[in-house]
């Protein structure tokens, strides 16, 4: 399998869709299916992977992926496939915005997309919570949830709060028979 | 701010993240609240314009160096959202090792949880902005 083929592949899939990382890593699977490059299990790993490694989960799909289809090489080229388009794009959007700032109409635009985006943040708060909304973890969520509120009140840093919860998190234990749920891109 | 330190602190955001906008609360307390070097209203611009295009959606990252240090902070934003996936190949491999231990899943699974609840938290003081930014130009207009 050539590292074009592989860059292309995610290229493509990564900075097509909009709905964030679920979206994008279903794209992945499907072509990944097709070219023969994992299986549904391979799928499953990369997908707990992904949800294990810090920061975007779908980048850190891209480098699983590209590291078992060409090892270190292919897990750069794909880091690189997967972000780097994106990242022109964004950085191209934000110089306009910038410099269109000082119109109202634009001011009016941008007033009524924070608000979107304001939505859109709390759309992804949702999808990352929602896997545990449910009999066996809901006292875990609300146990976190009250922990991360009293915390914020407080003004601690973010950090500081992970650091706590995940300390909570294993007193506390998993729940039995619970399976790993799926997350936000 | 130089490149070298709005990488550090930018990456230092997405490296204790565990999703694309789980980075948001860290991003706002360092840059917003510590360090000034950008505004709510530009991290909620940035969040704006990362969310209307196609690709990762940590990659409003990029948009947020570009508002705080221009060209170089844009690509400071974008190795600190490419940085932590290295992490995915160490991962792979010590995967089949731990995450059977229900102990450090249950840890990692809390991890999440508290990064939605942060992102909630963030959500509130976003719609505040929002809707005082709203009021503003409508009065203007």
């Amino acid at each position: 399998m050539s590292v074009r083929r592989l860059a292309w592949v995610v290229l493509r899939d990564v900075n097509r869709t909009l709905g964030g990382g679920i979206a994008s890593m279903e794209l992945l699977r499907r072509s990944a299916a097709k070219e023969g490059w994992f299986d549904e299990r391979g799928h499953a790993v990369l997908t707990a992977v992904s949800r294990l490694t810090p920061g975007t989960n779908v980048l850190a799909y891209c480098v699983g992926l590209g590291w078992l289809v060409r090892g270190w090489i292919g897990a750069i080229v794909a880091l690189i496939a997967s972000s780097v388009p994106a990242a022109v794009f964004i950085a191209a959007l934000a110089a306009t915005l910038v410099r269109i700032d000082r119109y109202p109409i634009v001011r009016v635009i941008i007033a009524v997309g924070v608000l979107a985006a304001t939505v859109l943040v709390a759309s992804s708060a949702w999808h990352l919570m929602r896997p545990y909304l449910n009999r066996q973890s809901a006292s875990r969520a609300a146990i976190i949830a009250g922990v991360v509120a009293a915390m914020s009140w407080l003004d601690v840093t973010p950090v500081r709060i992970f650091l706590v919860c995940a300390a909570i998190g294993a007193l506390i234990g998993m729940p039995a028979d619970a399976e790993a749920p799926a997350a936000d891109s | 701010m130089s490149a070298f330190a709005l990488y550090v602190l930018l990456l230092k955001a997405t490296a204790t993240s565990f999703a694309g906008m789980g980075s948001l609360p860290q991003i706002r307390q360092d840059l917003v609240v510590t360090a000034h070097a950008i505004t709510d209203e530009q991290l909620s611009q940035a969040v704006l314009v990362g969310r209307s295009t196609p690709g990762p959606v940590g990659a409003y990252v990029v948009a947020v160096g570009y508002f705080a240090g221009g060209v170089r902070g844009a690509i400071a934003g974008l190795l600190a959202v490419m940085t932590p996936a290295l992490a995915a190949v160490p991962l792979l491999v010590l995967m089949r090792r731990w995450l059977h231990v229900p102990r450090v899943r249950a840890a990692v699974d809390a991890v999440v949880m508290a990064s939605a609840a942060l992102l909630v938290v963030s959500v509130l003081r976003m719609a505040n902005d929002g809707i005082q930014q709203f009021a503003r130009v409508v009065g203007w207009m």
